[in-house]
Formats: structure tokens, sequence, C-alpha cells
């Protein structure tokens, strides 16, 4: 049985066409990510597969059970994580996770024992009878993830589980999801970081404006685009007009700055070398580092979307 | 859904309904606002109309504790609710395994215990100071539980209505709760209320909750015992069921 069978979903609010006819499936212990620019439909999505909002068309099902049908039976199974760290900023740590257990019929006991691993697991354990409202940023995430975890569930929704924590936050928070994974948990998580989804999915689905664009694993979905590839320069000094000269290297298709370096996408990585010497001894400068690559997740973002990552928002590395 | 398995989703409906009244009670017993709503209004609202009006306490404590619970029972969900729309906590209660009638009887359940706990401040100044005899003892049990629940209830009621601001829900509640004081008997006796107007009382469940209240200082009713309880459960029904409707409609 799969975890996630939805077929056909549609949702419209008023006029606007929020999901359209989007189907797909998650099979049971996998992390299957949701990858796709603002306003794509993720989070709608999800708000559908938990049952708090219901779908113009289609269905949905969670372990066999319909979400619209059969919606409490469905959701025993989940926990979720919403897109904003929704706790009571008025409670304390251990009454938010207490309360939400409550709300899961967790017993007494164990949710007392899970609640101190959780916290413990996500460093907040210590803080625990403090007041959520003096909490930074990254801790209100990490305890909104324990709450979504505190009924053991077999399937979690993650919306956008790292996005804009710092790097402990988001190390913390992805060990966790690969833990999750390990013990056969299944991960639905929405991101529109590329290198999370490169990083945590075994399949990724990439969205955009309601519709699915390609569902497969990210290396897979890398191979669809094997032209796509590229080579990576650092020069000192950087000449002027740098990005202009080098786009005038034979085969070059593009040029990405990337902090002092610069990623030239091309067929032919050979040729692009040789040019780049050449450019580099006419202009003075020497180069102090040339990697290779293949197609990135992120390549085939652009391609699939139509979207330029560096103009739509959608950041590539944390 | 066998016998057991629906036994075993109303324990858990009934936990889940308290969790979500006791975690009110920790955030908003001792807000300010809440209190000057709950406790000051009714209180300025009696004095208005009370002083200078001859009247025994035995007439005026029964109208006061009712006042009290109207304002009281309905001042926590108007509040609690829009906030936690802001704060997306409000999707957690939506998304949990638990029926949207939980959700309405757990958000009620604070009020009403709140209510319970203001409306003993009139009761008790009327005991010790004014020494008020009480007749009867369980009309005035059952007129104060029932009359707490039926307007928490309402008060959870209005405040379906999707917006993230309390004052929107508190000033429909007002159009409400005050023109209720003038058509339930309170400073009107009902028989007393002109022409047309005498109707509208029927349809106000204060009316029932007054005459329950006032039968255990007075010792009469204008309805009977039983048709005050009977409509206050009416009303409770058709409020707890409208707001289930109300907030499932809201969230599609
Ligand atoms: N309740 C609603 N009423 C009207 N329109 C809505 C509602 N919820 C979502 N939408 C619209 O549906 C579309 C998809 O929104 P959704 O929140 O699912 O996007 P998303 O992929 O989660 O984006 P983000 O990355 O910004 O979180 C957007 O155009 C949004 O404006
Ligand atoms: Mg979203």
């Amino acid at each position: 049985m799969n975890a996630i069978e939805v077929s056909h979903l549609t949702k419209h609010f008023g006029r606007l066409v929020a999901l359209n006819d989007i189907t797909f499936s998650v099979k049971e212990g996998e992390t299957f990510g949701f990858l796709g620019p603002n306003g794509a439909g993720k989070t709608t999505t999800i708000r559908i597969l938990t049952g708090i909002t219901v779908p113009t068309g289609g269905d949905a099902q969670l372990f066999g059970r319909d979400i619209v049908k059969d919606t409490i039976a469905a959701r025993r199974t989940m926990g979720i994580v919403h897109e904003t760290s929704n706790i009571y900023t008025d409670l304390t740590a251990w009454q938010n996770l207490m309360f939400t257990a409550q709300l899961y019929d967790v017993q007494k006991a164990l949710r007392e024992k899970r609640g101190r691993e959780l916290l413990e697991l996500f460093g907040l354990w210590e803080r625990k009878d403090d007041k959520t409202n003096g909490y930074s940023k990254g801790m209100k995430r990490r305890l909104t993830i324990a709450m979504g975890l505190i009924n053991d569930p077999r399937l979690i929704f993650l919306d956008e589980p790292t996005s804009g924590l710092d790097v402990q936050s988001n190390l913390i928070i992805r060990d966790v999801i690969r833990d999750l994974n390990a013990k056969g948990v299944t991960v639905f998580l929405t991101t529109h970081n590329i290198e999370e989804a490169n990083l945590t999915c075994d399949r990724v689905a990439i969205i955009n404006r309601g519709m699915i664009a390609a569902i497969d694993s990210p290396e897979k979905l890398k191979g669809t685009i094997q032209s796509v590839q590229s080579v990576e320069v650092a020069l000192d000094p950087v000449p002027a007009h740098a990005e202009e000269g080098l786009r005038g290297i034979a085969t070059v298709s593009e040029v990405r700055k990337l902090g002092d370096k610069f990623r030239l996408i091309t067929e032919d990585p050979p040729t692009v070398i040789d040019g780049v010497m050449a450019y580099a001894k006419a202009q003075k400068a020497r180069v102090i580092s040339v990697n290779t690559y293949g197609p990135s997740l992120e390549d085939v973002f652009i391609r699939l979307t139509g979207l330029d990552v560096r103009t739509k928002g959608v950041r590539t590395v944390d | 859904m066998t016998d057991q398995d629906w036994l075993r989703q109303l324990r858990v409906e009934i936990i889940a309904a308290w969790a979500i009244a006791k975690k009110d009670m920790l955030i908003y017993y001792l807000k300010p606002n809440i209190i000057v709503s709950g406790m000051l209004f009714p209180l300025f609202m009696f004095l208005a109309f009370a002083v200078g009006r001859p009247g025994e306490p035995s007439v005026l404590i029964p109208g006061l504790i009712a006042i009290t619970i109207l304002f009281s029972a309905s001042s926590i969900e108007p509040v609690s609710i829009p906030i936690e729309r802001r704060m997306k906590t409000f999707d957690r209660l939506i998304s949990a395994p638990v029926s949207l009638h939980a959700v309405v009887l757990g958000e009620s359940m604070s009020g009403f215990l709140y209510s319970i706990g203001i409306a003993s401040v009139p009761f008790l100044a009327g005991l010790i100071i004014f020494g008020t005899p009480i007749l009867q003892i369980a009309p005035l049990v059952i007129g104060v539980l029932l009359t707490s629940f039926c307007f928490a209830t309402m008060g959870t009621l209005f405040a379906s209505y999707p917006t993230e601001s309390p004052g929107d829900i508190m000033s429909m509640l007002n159009v409400v709760r005050l023109p209720l004081i003038f058509i339930s008997g309170i400073f009107i006796p009902i028989d007393q209320i002109p022409g047309i107007a005498q109707y509208a009382t029927y349809f106000s469940p204060l009316t029932y909750g007054n005459d329950l209240i006032h039968a255990a200082y007075s010792g009469t009713t204008s309805f009977s015992p039983a048709v005050d309880i009977m409509m206050l459960l009416v009303f409770i029904l058709i409020f707890q069921f409208a707001a289930n409707r109300l907030y499932k409609k809201f969230n599609e």
C-alpha cells in the first residue's frame, strides 16, 4: 500500500487555479520532496492532504484512507509541521508539546517520555519551562517539528522545514529527517531550496503554477538533461567585465557568477577549459581553480519551470 | 465503525476538548482585556440601569448574575479564536484527529468555566453583603450552568467568522448581547414589554436563563422551570451545530 496516493487533484480559489490536476504517489518509507517556487501550490497540497481544506476535484488517500471521507482516521497516522512555526507563545515548550500530545491521544506516561526525548533531540530540554515567546526563530521551528513528531507518526508532512534558518538548526533538522527515514517513516516535505531536495529526498516532484512538471529521483532528473554541464573557474585578479569576456568563449551558453567564482554552462567542458586558459592569459590573470560539473537539480528546475533561479528568488544554497 | 470504535473516538474527542479548554485557561484567564470585558463590563451595564431604581436585592441580584453570565461566558472565544487564526495555531486544532465538534466544545468550555467563576462574585455579594435569601437551590445551579454553557457556545459560534481581529467579533457580539438585556425580562418584566417586542423575548436564551435564576430567589417563574431548561438546551444544540457548520464552511 502506498503512503500517499493522489489522483487528479484540483483546487480552485474563486477563479484562481491553485492546483491543476495533479497526480502522484508516495511509497511507504520514502522521503518525497515537493519542489517549487512561491505560489506553486505546495502548501495548498499539504492543506488538502491533511484535511484542512477540501479539494475542488480529484481525491487523495493516505494509507488507503480517503482524506475527505475518512478524515479523522487518516489523520491519526500523520504528523504535521505547518509552514509557519505555529506554537503558543504564551505557553512553555513543555506545555506546547503536552497539549499537542493530548490532541493526538498520546497517553500520559508515553507523552512525557517522548516529550523529553524530542526536546533533548532538538536541543531544547534546558529551556523546556521557558515561555516560547522568547525563543529564537530556529528554536521555534525546532519546537514545531518536535510537536509534529509527538504522536510518533507513520507519515510526516513538513512544509518548508528549514526555510530561513541558521546552519545549526538546519543541520539538526536534516539529521532528524534522515533518522526518520531510516526508521521507515514516510516524509513528505516541501521546499524551494533545490539543494535541500537534492540532499534529503528519495524522489522529487517539481511543481510550478499548480502543475507537476516532473517526478523522479534527483539523479534521474539530472540525467534527463545531460546536455547541461558546467565548468567553474576562479580567476585572480578578476578581470574587468569578466562575465562578458567569459560568455564570449566558444560553446558557453550562459555564465553565472557564484561568489568569487564563475560557472560556465556548456555542452563541451574541454573546449571551455581551453578557452578559459586563453582568456586568462590575455587578461594577465591566473586561473586559481577549475572544476567541472554534471547537470545540477537546479538546471533541471530551470529547464522545467522556465524560471531563472537568480531572478525569481529561489535559493540554491542556504 | 463498530460500537467500540465509537466509544473510543468519543473518549478521544472529550480528552481533546478538555485539552483545548485547559490551554485557553492557561493563556487567557489572566489577560487584562478579558477581565475587563468579562467582569467590569457587566457590572457597569448593570449599575447604569439599576442605580436610582427602587429594587430589592432579591430582584437585582439574579439580574446581575444573568447579565454577568451573558458577558463573561462569551468573552474568551471571541478573543482566543481570532488570535489563534493570526498565529496560525488554529490550523493545529482543525487538523487534529478529532471532529470540529470537539474543537467547538473545547473552546466553549473555557468560556463556560470562566463565567461560572465570575458569576459567583454577584452571587456571593448577594449572600454575604445583602443577605439575600435563596429559596430554591436547584434552579440556581441548573440555571447558572445551562446559561453559561449556552452563551459560551454562542461566543464560539460568533468567533467562527473568519477574521484575525477580536474587535470584529466583539462588535458583532455586542449587537446581539446588548439588546438581549432589554428583551429578556431583566429590568422590565416580560409582561410589561410593549406589543410586538414581547414576542422577541421568546427568542432570547437569556429570557429562560434569567427566569430560572430568578426562580431561585423569588420562588416564581414566568415559564415553568421545565420549559426554561428545555429551551436552553435547544439553544445550546442550535449554537453547537451552527458553529460546527460554519467552521467547516469557512475553511473550504
Ligand atoms: N485561502 C486562499 N485563498 C485564495 N487563494 C489562495 C489561498 N491559499 C492559497 N491561495 C493561492 O493559491 C496559490 C498557491 O498557494 P500555495 O500557498 O499553495 O503556494 P506555495 O507553493 O506554498 O508557495 P510558498 O512557497 O510561497 O509557500 C497561490 O497563488 C495563492 O495565492
Ligand atoms: Mg507554502
